[in-house]
């Protein structure tokens, strides 16, 4: 099957997945310095590994697209390099940051109408209302059971479970043992940002070995870029204008404008999981998170731990442990 | 008898100043002398070199003077409306009535440079967690925060979606604080389909007719909330006389452009073309002295041409100039190396492009938004450098950084890939700190050897 692969978490999967094509969410393997793009002064580090991974793996494999958001203004330009530099057809969705309006939502579905006319110069068929319901509601029930694991899985095989649903879509459905549920033994803590890599799932250890345990995953790749459940009803009555809604109007991120919900999602989070403290990981030159960790500091009533992530500096690398030892030493 | 241009320091100003006085110099009421800005703290003048003629003066005094303006106007029972990123579109609005001053509390990233970092704008920044990895549009934050520079405006906007992630950022931290922010979109502006209805905008952009509805809404939305402020209706009528004038202002600047871009010597020095330009996105908050400032520099421009003289020698490097700099000092320093500035990508290029008067004036302003060069790809912005690098005859690509700003790190690849493919001319990128003063021999090193390839590529 044909694979479309995307990373950011406002492409709804189940829209490519309607139109018979296989949605792959990319996570890429590490933060690497080097690669068919240089990494300059200035560039995010996620950007720069996504924009490489794309070049590097997508010749080897069934990819035969690759879907952008505007969400970011460095993943925006990234778009450029790519249809530069690889000859693999690429859309730039224009996801609104913007939410409150009419417009802003009505622009988000007109964009997932444009997507499908890219899907289907890319081989995909239009799905009728049954089709994108079926899928919409497998889908659903996906989302609900990852969810519904956490209590029954390490935070990090939490981690790689949403990645792998993320990746592969229904074909890889973990099949956790949810009889019996893990204790929380550790500081609870969460951890907030945007998206990560595969290589720094590492971090969960970590914070596990170092005392903690992280209860609350609210990285782009974690729960918080999960969409929330469909409504049955709504999804009977236009089932793409349920998708767009739930998409565009239930994922809270730092990107929105304002982005209150994104502070309102934390709030009952934090509080529902006892989360002791926080960690708050971010890629150097990411501004848009970057300004969000003195105003969570200033929010929140918890000692927030400040990771900085710059690549595949191994000075770097070894701080990231260290400070999360200290700070667990703190709180324990 | 026409006075020969020159370059002045700050010194020698007072002396010509005196000596234009003495020949009957008429001055605005925010004339005088221009060391006297010194007493303010903007101390970078010190180290800059001004144009000599009256009209620069008055055009340094204009610039120098807003924020006295703004007190005025709001002491005269006057709106403020802060106009945060979109670079053009909101003041044009909002200067449609008489009772409202528009600004961009953006025009603050400069106060660095000017006051060479003696503010505590920058460290206010720093507090509230906005470091160097930010824009220097960061000392913004410190600037509401003092109330010290401009007085908080009544109303506040902030164009987001297609914009820079560390301005949206910063507005995000701004608007965390307490500032209420009315935000409007303007999104990536992407090609049309080939099924799709299309419009051509100002400056040769092409956008999709639904993208225009869209940022029509958008600006609908924005206009309530004006007419709420001014407590009268903007009809199309006032609108359209607005538009009327903001495009004075824009014909000027296109004649001015033209003639010190193309003429054989350079009539007018950088920096007083990159002052006169940013006239443009709000009229330095006085829209009829605007023009009465660029008429007048602009028949000094016509003069110089007239007589045929001007700056530097005729053989200097023609350069094409991408991106605001930090430090205004550096524009003096590409004179220095000999370079002279044929043609400028400030980013609001937008701005300057004449707003069509025979479309219905919330649509034409729609468009106008759409055309901001930064709100589509890379690609495009390097289609219209091109362009105009065509245009106006130069001979090289500068394409200056700004440190920290969320674009810098891949657009100036694909200009400048894009630009050497097309026209075959030598490209460099530098980076523009707020004070250069440390790095200044490596920048000259730069400069002088972007020149020296021009001057070069001539003898073959």
């Amino acid at each position: 099957m044909k694979t479309i692969i995307y990373t950011c978490p406002y492409v709804p999967a189940e829209w490519i997945a309607a139109y018979g094509l296989r949605p792959s969410r990319v996570m890429p393997a590490a933060l690497r310095s080097t690669g068919p793009l240089a990494l300059t002064e200035g560039l995010c580090p996620y950007v720069h590994s996504f924009i490489n991974e794309v070049i590097t793996d997508s010749p080897q494999t069934d990819t035969c697209g690759v879907i952008i958001t505007t969400i970011c203004d460095q993943m925006r330009r990234a778009f450029d390099i790519l249809v530069r530099r690889c000859n693999l057809p690429a859309f730039l969705m224009n996801v609104p940051h913007t939410w409150q309006s009419v417009a802003a939502q009505k622009m988000y579905v007109d964009e997932l109408r444009r997507l499908g006319q890219f899907l289907l110069r890319l081989g995909g068929k239009p799905p009728s209302d049954d089709t994108l319901t079926q899928v919409m509601l497998e889908y659903n029930a996906a989302r609900a059971s990852i969810l519904a694991a956490r209590s029954h899985l390490s935070a990090r095989q939490h981690a790689e479970a949403i990645a792998a649903f993320g990746r592969d879509g229904l074909a890889n459905m973990l099949n956790a043992d949810t009889s019996t549920g893990i204790p929380i033994t550790g500081v609870p803590l969460a951890i907030v940002g945007g998206p990560m890599v595969r290589g720094d799932l590492d971090i969960f250890d970590i914070v596990e070995q170092s005392g903690g345990q992280i209860v609350l995953d609210a990285t782009e790749t974690g729960e918080r870029g999960l969409c929330p459940p469909f409504d049955r009803r709504r999804i009977r009555d236009n089932p793409l204008v349920e998708l767009a809604g739930s998409y565009f109007n239930g994922i809270p991120d730092a990107s929105r404008r304002p982005n209150s919900e994104l502070y309102n999602w934390f709030k009952s989070r934090l509080l529902d999981r006892a989360v002791r403290g926080i960690i708050f990981r971010r890629y150097i030159w990411c501004d848009t998170w970057h300004a969000e960790l003195w105003r969570l500091k200033e929010w929140i009533n918890l000692p927030v731990l400040d990771i900085d992530v710059g690549g595949d500096n191994e000075a770097h690398q070894h701080r990231a442990p260290n400070r999360i030892r200290s700070f667990l030493e703190t709180l324990s | 008898m026409t006075e020969i241009p020159r370059q002045i320091t700050l010194q020698e100003w007072d002396q010509r100043y005196e000596q234009l006085q003495r020949a009957g110099l008429y001055q605005p009421d925010y004339g005088g002398l221009l060391s006297r800005h010194i007493e303010d703290g903007d101390t970078r003048l010190s180290k800059l070199r001004y144009d000599n003629s009256a009209a620069a003066l008055r055009l340094w005094n204009f610039l120098l003077t807003e924020e006295d303006r703004l007190h005025k106007a709001r002491a005269e029972g006057k709106k403020l409306v802060g106009t945060m990123k979109d670079l053009g579109t909101i003041p044009v609005m909002a200067y449609s009535l008489d009772n409202l001053v528009a600004f961009y509390p953006d025009g603050a990233w400069w106060i660095p440079c000017v006051m060479e970092l003696n503010t505590s704008l920058l460290r206010i920044a720093d507090q509230l967690g906005i470091d160097e990895s930010f824009c220097p549009v960061r000392a913004m934050l410190g600037a509401f925060l003092t109330g010290g520079h401009f007085p908080i405006p009544d109303l506040l906007t902030c164009s987001v979606g297609a914009t820079c992630d560390d301005f949206s950022a910063i507005a995000q931290r701004l608007n965390g604080l307490g500032y209420a922010i009315l935000w409007w979109e303007i999104p990536h502006r992407r090609h049309p389909e080939p099924d799709e209805a299309a419009v051509k905008l100002p400056g040769g952009f092409r956008a999709p007719k639904c993208q225009i509805e869209f940022v029509e809404s958008e600006l609908q939305r924005l206009k309530t909330a004006i007419e709420e402020l001014a407590g009268e209706r903007l009809d199309e009528k006032k609108l359209a006389a607005g538009i009327k004038k903001a495009n004075i202002v824009r014909s000027y600047l296109a004649e001015l452009r033209q003639l010190t871009f193309t003429a054989e010597l350079s009539p007018l020095p950088a920096l007083e073309v990159l002052i006169a330009e940013m006239l443009a996105i709000h009229f330095c908050s006085d829209q009829n002295e605007t023009i009465v400032v660029l008429k007048g520099l602009l028949e000094e421009v016509k003069t110089r041409v007239k007589a045929g003289i001007g700056f530097l020698s005729p053989d200097a490097a023609r350069i094409f100039w991408v991106n605001p700099v930090a430090d205004l000092q550096v524009m003096n320093l590409l004179e220095d190396c000999n370079g002279r500035i044929c043609g400028t990508e400030y980013l609001f290029t937008h701005a300057l492009d004449i707003i069509p008067q025979d479309l219905p004036p919330l649509e034409a302003l729609a468009q106008m938004a759409l055309a901001d060069p930064m709100a589509g790809s890379s690609i495009d912005r390097a289609s219209r450098i091109c362009a105009d690098i065509r245009a106006f005859g130069a001979e090289a690509l500068l394409i200056s950084r700004i440190p920290g700003a969320s674009h810098c790190a891949l657009e100036g690849q694909v200009i400048g890939e894009i630009v050497r493919d097309k026209l075959d001319i030598p490209v460099i990128e530098i980076e523009v700190p707020p004070l250069t003063d440390s790095m200044r021999p490596t920048l000259r090193n730069r400069l002088e050897a972007l020149v020296e390839i021009v001057l070069k590529r001539r003898k073959k």
